[in-house]
């Protein structure tokens, strides 16, 4: 990142939030290095983790914060909400405990959010259909009434994944665009970065794929 | 740019878990919960001062609450990375990875630590005084195998 100019022109934050153990950290790791890692630690407090991406041909840097579901780090996370561009609600099709708790991490996200943030529901671990607790109809369902973006996704398969963050960056990108996002507000979750001009598709296409993970 | 080493706790945040801790404090009654969740936002802060304070609290939790061994550990790097002091946070991941090898955030924080050193040009400096610590190790078992022998 030490080269000068921004290689990308848009910076947008993330959230992922969601019960301990539903796969927050595996969709983190196999969407910016696409591997599984099968038996992951909890998480201590937030994890950070950032992946360029392109939209409509914008080179845009993905800030995601991963935040640990364990109820004694709950209430310093929640400071991490503010000024999120995107929120990922993940639970786990298996334990429907986990889909039970989503109106509790609904209400925090829109309390702590603004109203432009994008909330896109993950059901995770739809490899293991055979231990399915919770029908895609419900949760589809759920989605629909209160506005949300929705998919089935394995972070072990790598189903979905990448859609889920890139879907989500989709539909921020147009917010931009239609002007219901104001890049000025200073909680919008968005940073534009204007690259210099010329230089910037040049670099683009050499440079897009090694920073994967600038951690 | 913000990551682990550079986002910074709201004053309000900072605040509130302030008001938490002292109250506990008056009471002569603080649980470790509220002393790390105060610690977690002081090491954030923006002023070494504040950061200085959240390690005190981490060390003194560190001491007394083995459950969060591994939280206060992790936020002790963090805190002392940001106050540049470098041997200290990465003497922290260390001994946090020679209890759980291979845990991917710890070994993320690690390398953010070491890229904010060779961005700082700090990395020769930091082995030289590597060396300092090894000789004066060498040295102090030197002494005391020196001691026995008077004994
Ligand atoms: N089968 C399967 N297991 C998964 C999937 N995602 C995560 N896991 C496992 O679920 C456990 C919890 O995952 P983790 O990412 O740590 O959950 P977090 O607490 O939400 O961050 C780990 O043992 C993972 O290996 C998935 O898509 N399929
Ligand atoms: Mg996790």
């Amino acid at each position: 990142m030490s080269a000068g100019p921004y290689n990308y022109s848009y910076i947008f934050k993330y959230i992922i939030i969601g019960d301990m153990g539903v796969g927050k950290s595996c969709l983190l790791h196999q969407f910016t290095e696409k591997k599984f890692m099968a038996d992951c630690p909890h998480t201590i407090g937030v994890e950070f983790g950032t992946r360029i991406i392109e939209v409509s041909g914008q080179k845009i840097k993905l800030q995601i914060w991963d935040t640990a579901g364990q109820e004694r780090f709950r209430a310093v996370t929640r400071s991490y909400y503010r000024g999120a561009a995107g929120a990922l609600m993940v639970y786990d099709i298996t334990r429907r405990s986990t889909y039970n708790h989503l109106s509790s991490w609904l209400t925090d996200t829109r309390n702590l959010t603004n109203p432009s943030t994008v909330i896109f529901l993950i059901g995770n671990k739809c490899d293991l259909d055979a231990q399915r607790d919770v029908t895609y109809e419900e949760a589809s369902k759920f989605a629909e009434e209160n506005g949300l973006m929705f998919v089935e996704a394995s972070a072990k398969t790598g189903d979905n994944v990448e859609e889920a963050f890139l879907e989500t960056a989709k539909k921020i990108y147009q917010s931009i665009q239609d002007g219901r996002l104001d890049l000025n507000a200073a909680e919008s979750g968005v940073q534009h970065k204007p690259s210099q001009p010329g230089r910037n598709n040049l670099s683009n296409d050499q440079q897009g794929n090694k920073d994967n993970c600038a951690c | 740019m913000a990551d682990v080493l550079t986002e910074t706790v709201l004053p309000e945040d900072l605040k509130r878990f302030e008001k938490i801790y002292h109250e506990q404090l008056y009471k002569n009654d603080v649980t470790p919960k509220a002393q790390f969740e105060y610690a977690w936002c002081l090491v954030r802060s923006k002023y070494p001062a504040d950061i200085q304070k959240g390690i005190v609290l981490l060390e003194e939790l560190y001491k007394t609450h083995e459950e969060g061994h591994r939280d206060y550990l992790y936020y002790l790097a963090i805190g002392t990375a940001r106050l540049k002091e470098y041997s200290k946070a990465l003497n922290y991941v260390r001994s946090f990875l020679a209890i759980e090898p291979g845990n991917q955030q710890v070994i993320t924080l690690q390398q953010t630590i070491k890229k904010k050193m060779e961005k700082e040009g700090l990395v020769g400096m930091a082995m030289a005084g590597g060396v300092v610590l090894a000789v004066g190790a060498i040295v102090g078992v030197g002494m005391a195998i020196a001691h026995k022998v008077k004994s």
